[in-house]
Order: structure tokens, then sequence, then C-alpha cells
């Protein structure tokens, strides 16, 4: 079944509580597949000039009104600190921002644990200094659409003054819509409750509105914090972008290392990620890969780890399962519901190759790790500190995520086994980091306020 | 972030050579026992044990991966005696705290006619990782423990972590003896040392053992046959 037809199965109008003709469409709707897209860095020099390029922006960015209908191509708009800052907004605002946002991402490296070969010292030129105010994204089903939206974007940008195109990235992926390892992704999403619709089979239940959107009620019964003036927070949400480089071929050796042939170097790679390339959980097809079950939206999604809590099947510490325990018995008290994310990351580079070696890492291939939630500052540090470079959770001490994990020194992957589990050493850092920023992306009367910019008229 | 010295003058040095320049003006009028007493303190250790002294966060301080939080505040009229009497009924025993599975302890001290309270508390990781969990899964515990503090916001409130850490104090020393191990980590360590006890009886009974299986415990014989204190 297609994606959607399949959303629009689940989705019910009764059911709606939130205001989406007010919510970024992009928040809510997933990427299509298969993918086009263009990421936009614009820095602020002028703060007039920032202000009308937001008001005008703001009519190009469709609203979650109808999100499940036919959309060929749709732009997202989210400002960082230093951008609220550049466009001349009142102090009491800025301020009433989370401490997070406030200080920006790499300010905030030592709760990221963005040490050593991450550390914001070694970013990209274009996410240093709080360089980067406005980011833009684009997503589309086809090139043509994509090329009529970003036309639309440059003409406004063309008329305005003081603003400055710091870089844009292409991206995209084919139907099959696979990560530069070769698996595909984005699979799990989590289901906003007041959006309209039901949870797909498998889904844990819909999780509080006020989890990803601003105003609403949280999974602790009331919202979280939310940025004042009220029509500046309300129907906003948080973004954190970070930008990885994948390091296929150090990873095609490790799997050669430590595989006999390709089977179990498939094997290992399934083991890692938690899912085989096609997309087909390991839970649902221990032994090998399914193309079918990969490529099918209804079923690859539909499973728990209630029947695997030696992690026999899948590792306790494979990337997919520590990202989203599904409800697996943690040592810590936690609650899983408050730390799932809306992914909406994309994908660029060359497609993943058997044959490709250390030697063939240039940089090229990579992913923009990008995620939405109204606590996404919170999440990202907890994610970064508990869930990934530690195993305190799972009762693996200092074993950090393979897949995405900083190895400084080469870690180890616990695979348990009968009779006795196995220890795979040697886990380098995957995916390094290049750069990336907190954001805000606020809502459509928001975009409009910030492009009035009212209260300077007192 | 670790709140070096700024001197530049250690910008060369080793940390021994730091700990001996150190202890040398500190100990400038000690005799020459105290000196030797004060370079017993800071030589160096194996680094599998190894300590640290870091900023946990946003306040206290944090050794390996155990950390610390001392904070104080004014205690509302009557509080301290409501406190006393939950105290009293759990007699040690903090069903909550278990739950947390990251707190090695906790210590409330009432001070100046029961007006004030010092709470002390060494757990593992950073202190505000886990505040929002705390807020949606034990919000109950949180507040019963909390509410008799005075400006106390609510465990639900977006600004209980600005509450937390604008009473904190960091710590201008603290000793951590197992610096690396969490309080998870040392309940696995428990589970195993029986675990292992009861393989070691078995292993003691097989007399059919091939080579490899002789030679693996015969290693973990070695490991843990000499009585070792814990000064390594």
């Amino acid at each position: 079944m297609s994606f959607l037809s399949n959303l629009r199965k689940r989705f019910d109008s009764k059911r709606v509580t939130l205001q989406l003709d007010d919510i970024q469409g992009l928040i809510l709707r997933s990427r299509p597949e298969p993918y086009v897209g263009i990421h936009a860095m614009l820095h602020v020099d002028d703060a007039a000039g920032g202000r009308d390029l937001i008001g005008r922006l703001a009519g190009h960015v469709p609203s979650a009104e109808g999100w499940t209908e036919d959309m060929p191509a749709w732009m997202g708009v989210a400002l960082s600190h230093a951008g609220l800052k550049a466009l001349g907004l009142p102090d009491d605002s800025l301020k009433s921002f989370p401490l997070a946002f406030q200080q920006g991402m790499a300010a905030r490296a030592a709760q990221l644990r963005d040490e050593g070969e991450n550390e914001p010292e070694t970013w990209e030129e274009a996410y240093q200094n709080e360089s980067c105010h406005i980011a833009l994204s684009i997503f589309a089903q086809s090139d043509a659409e994509l090329q009529r939206v970003k036309a639309n974007a440059m003409a406004e940008l063309e008329q305005a003054t003081g603003v400055r195109l710091m870089g844009t990235h292409e991206f995209g992926a084919d139907k099959e819509a696979k990560n530069p390892f070769g698996y595909r992704d984005s699979i799990s999403q989590p289901t906003v409750a007041g959006a309209g619709v039901e949870p797909n089979p498998g889904d844990e239940r819909a999780i509080a509105a006020g989890e990803f959107i601003l105003g609403e009620d949280s999974e602790a019964g009331s919202p979280v914090a939310m940025p004042s003036p009220d029509v500046l927070g309300r129907n906003g949400s948080f973004v954190v972008l970070r930008k990885y480089e994948s390091c296929v071929g150090a990873f095609n050796d490790f799997l050669r290392e430590h595989g006999s042939d390709e089977e179990a170097q498939d094997r290992l790679g399934a083991k890692m990620f938690g899912r085989w390339r096609s997309g087909a959980p390991l839970n649902m097809s221990p032994d090998q890969d399914d193309e079918a079950l990969g490529a099918d939206r209804d079923k690859n999604n539909d499973f728990d780890y209630s029947d695997d809590t030696k992690g026999l099947i899948c590792p306790h510490s494979a990337h997919m399962r520590r990202m989203n325990p599904r409800g697996s018995k943690l040592t810590i008290l936690t609650d899983q519901n408050i730390h799932r994310i809306i992914r909406r990351s994309s994908t660029f580079g060359p497609k993943w190759s058997r044959d490709m070696t250390t030697s063939d890492d240039t940089g090229d291939r990579g992913l923009f790790f990008i995620f939405i939630s109204a606590r996404a500052f919170d999440t990202i540090e907890f994610l970064q500190q508990e869930w990934i470079n530690r195993g305190n959770f799972l009762d693996l001490g200092e074993e950090r995520d393979p897949v995405v994990g900083l190895h400084e020194q080469p870690g180890r992957f616990t695979i348990p086994d009968q009779p006795v589990r196995r220890r795979v050493n040697g886990v380098t850092t995957f995916n390094r980091l290049r750069g990336g920023e907190y954001m805000f992306m606020p809502s459509i009367s928001a975009l409009k306020w910030i492009g009035e910019g009212s209260w300077l008229r007192g | 972030m670790s709140k070096k010295t700024t001197d530049p003058r250690l910008d060369d040095e080793t940390r021994l050579q730091e700990f001996r320049r150190v202890a040398k003006e500190v100990a400038a009028d000690a005799p020459q026992l105290a000196k030797i007493a004060i370079e017993g303190l800071i030589r160096d250790h194996n680094k599998l044990f190894d300590g640290s002294s870091q900023s946990a966060g946003r306040a206290g301080r944090q050794s390996g991966n155990v950390s610390e939080l001392t904070a104080i505040a004014k205690v509302k009229p009557g509080g301290a005696a409501r406190l006393r009497r939950i105290f009293d009924l759990t007699g040690g025993n903090f069903d909550g705290a278990q739950r947390v599975s990251t707190l090695h302890d906790m210590r409330f001290v009432f001070f100046d006619d029961d007006t004030r309270i010092i709470f002390a508390t060494t757990y593992d990781g950073d202190w505000d990782t886990y505040i929002n969990d705390f807020g949606t899964k034990i919000p109950g515990l949180m507040d019963l423990l909390f509410a008799n503090i005075e400006g106390w916001p609510g465990i639900d409130s977006p600004e209980v972590k600005d509450f937390i850490a604008g009473h904190q104090i960091d710590a201008a020393g603290w000793f951590v003896a197992n610096p690396q191990v969490t309080v998870v980590d040392v309940r696995r360590m428990q589970r195993m040392e029986a675990a292992l006890n009861d393989f070691m009886d078995k292993m003691s009974k097989n007399d059919a053992m091939d080579d490899t299986t002789r030679d693996a415990l015969s290693k973990l014989s070695d490991a843990v046959s000499v009585p070792e204190g814990v000064d390594y």
C-alpha cells in the first residue's frame, strides 16, 4: 500500500484537535519516497530585511491542514537563536526560550558528548560562529516540483536586503529510500495525538501532542515551556539539525574483518542496525533479509521485543533497539514516550556499494539527521548521553551505539547468543559529526508576526 | 567542562608534577610527614579505577560516571516535622529511589532550628538528564519530598531545573572510591558474583574438562584468588 493511502485509511477529521492550519506542514508530513530536496542556510545582516523576508516566505510554507492529501512539494522554515537575535526580536522573548537553544548546539558540546573528532572546532565553516540563522528545507516528490518551489523561494531571497545565502545542499533517494549504508531508514515515526490518524500496526499508542507541538498538553499533563509571546511560541516546535559524514568504507571493512563471507557480513550489519538492508526487522525475519517485508509499510514495523527479552534475535545494543526500545526492560527509570522524535532526515551522496573500503571515504556521503520535538534539546542531549554514548541503561556499562556512537577508542558490540554472548571489537565512529544547530520551527502566524515586527512600534 | 586552574605555569606540567608543586605550596610550613601524606593523596592510580573532578552538567561535580549534588534551601513551617515522619516511615528504604536506579545515596539534614535543609546525593551521569522522566514517572514521590521546600515549583513545572540549579552549591572537595561504577553496574556485579560462584562450584567437580576450558578457568581463578585491597 502506498504511503498516502495508508495514511488516509487511518485519518479521520473528527479526531483532529490540533490547529492544523497554523502548524508548518513539514512537522506532520513525512518525506515522500522517492524524495528529492534541498536545505538552504541563510545569514541575516540586516534585521528589517530579514524580517521582511520571513514575512514573505510565510506565504510559501504550507500548513498541516490537509497533511494527508496530495502534496507534490513543501517547504519548512526554522530559525536559530542567533537568527532570532539578528531579526531583532524583543529581549524578553529571546530570554524566554530554553537555555540550550539560547546557547546553541556548539556551546552544548559537553552535554552532547561532541568531543574529539566530533568537537565543534572541527565542524564545517557554515556551522561555526552561530552563522546559521535561517534554515529552509524543501522536500519534493520529483525534481520538477523541487525546482518550482525552489524558484519561488529564491525569487523571494533575491528581493531581500541584508540576507546572505550561506550555502545549499541538495539531497535525495530513490524509491527504496536507503541511507548511506544501504539500509532503508526513517521507517518508525511516532503518532501525534490530535493530528487525526490512528497508529500503524505495531506502533506504540499515539503520543500526547504537547511532546511535538508547543502549547499543547505533553505526556506530563501540561504544556512544556513555551517561548513568549503566545503568538510566537504556540503551534511551533523545536528542531535538531546534525550533519553527519558517513564512513561507509570503514563500516564495510569492519563487516569484512568480522564476517567470513557476505552472508555473515550482512548478518552482523543487521545485528548492528536491528534491520536488514530492505528494512525488514530482525525480529520478524531473524535469519535472512526479506525484501517484500522490508518494503511493506503495513507490516515492516509491526513488532516489539516482548519475545526477545534476552536480545538473542535483536541485540540490546543494536542501533534501532537503543533508539526505540518499544517497551523493552531498561535498567533505569525511563519514560519511553517522552524520548520519541519525528524524524525528517535526508541522505546525500552516492548509493551504497559492497566493494567500498576505507580509502573510498572522501566525505561525500552522509545524512542530515533532522528531528522535531517540543523537547528537542532535552531529548538529543538525553539520547547522546544515555542511549547513544553509554550502555548503562541496558546493563552494558560503557558500551556505545555501534552505528551513531562516538568511538574515540575502538569500541565493542555485544551480541547475545547461546551458550555465551559474542563481543565484536574494533567499532569506530561510522558517522562523524560535521556540524549542527538548534532551531525553532515557528507556526505560520508566528512567521507572519516576525515579518510584521509590530513589537517595534510599541 | 573541568574547572582547571588558569596558572600559565601549568601548561607544560604533567599531572603528577602539578600535584607535587601544589602539595609543596600547600605544605610549605608543614612538617615533612605531612608532605608525604599529601603526595600519598594524589599519586597516579590505575586508569581503570581513576576518578576526575569535572562539572556534572549545569552544577555539581562529576568524577568518572558519578556525580554529586548538594543543595541548601529554606523549609516551609512544619516541613521538617512532616519530612521526618516520611523518613521514619520508609526506614531507609525508598522504593521510588530504587526504581530510579541512578541514585547511590540521598541525605537530608535539617539545621537552623529546622528552618533550612541540606539535600545531598550521589548519582550516575548528569543531573538533569532524567528530570523529565521523573516528572512523568514518579511525580508523586518527587513532590512529596520537595513540596516542603520554599518555592518548589512542582516536578512537572518548566522551571524545576532552574529552581534546583539555583539552590545548588558545588562541592569544593569530593572523593569517590569507585568513580567508574554505576548503581546498575554494582547490581550486575552482584548477580555475576553469585552466578560465577555457582559456575565455579560446578567446574570444581568437572573432571572431563578440555584444554580451552581448563586454561580459561585458571585465568579466572588467578584474577580472584589473592585478597586485594582497593588501593591499586
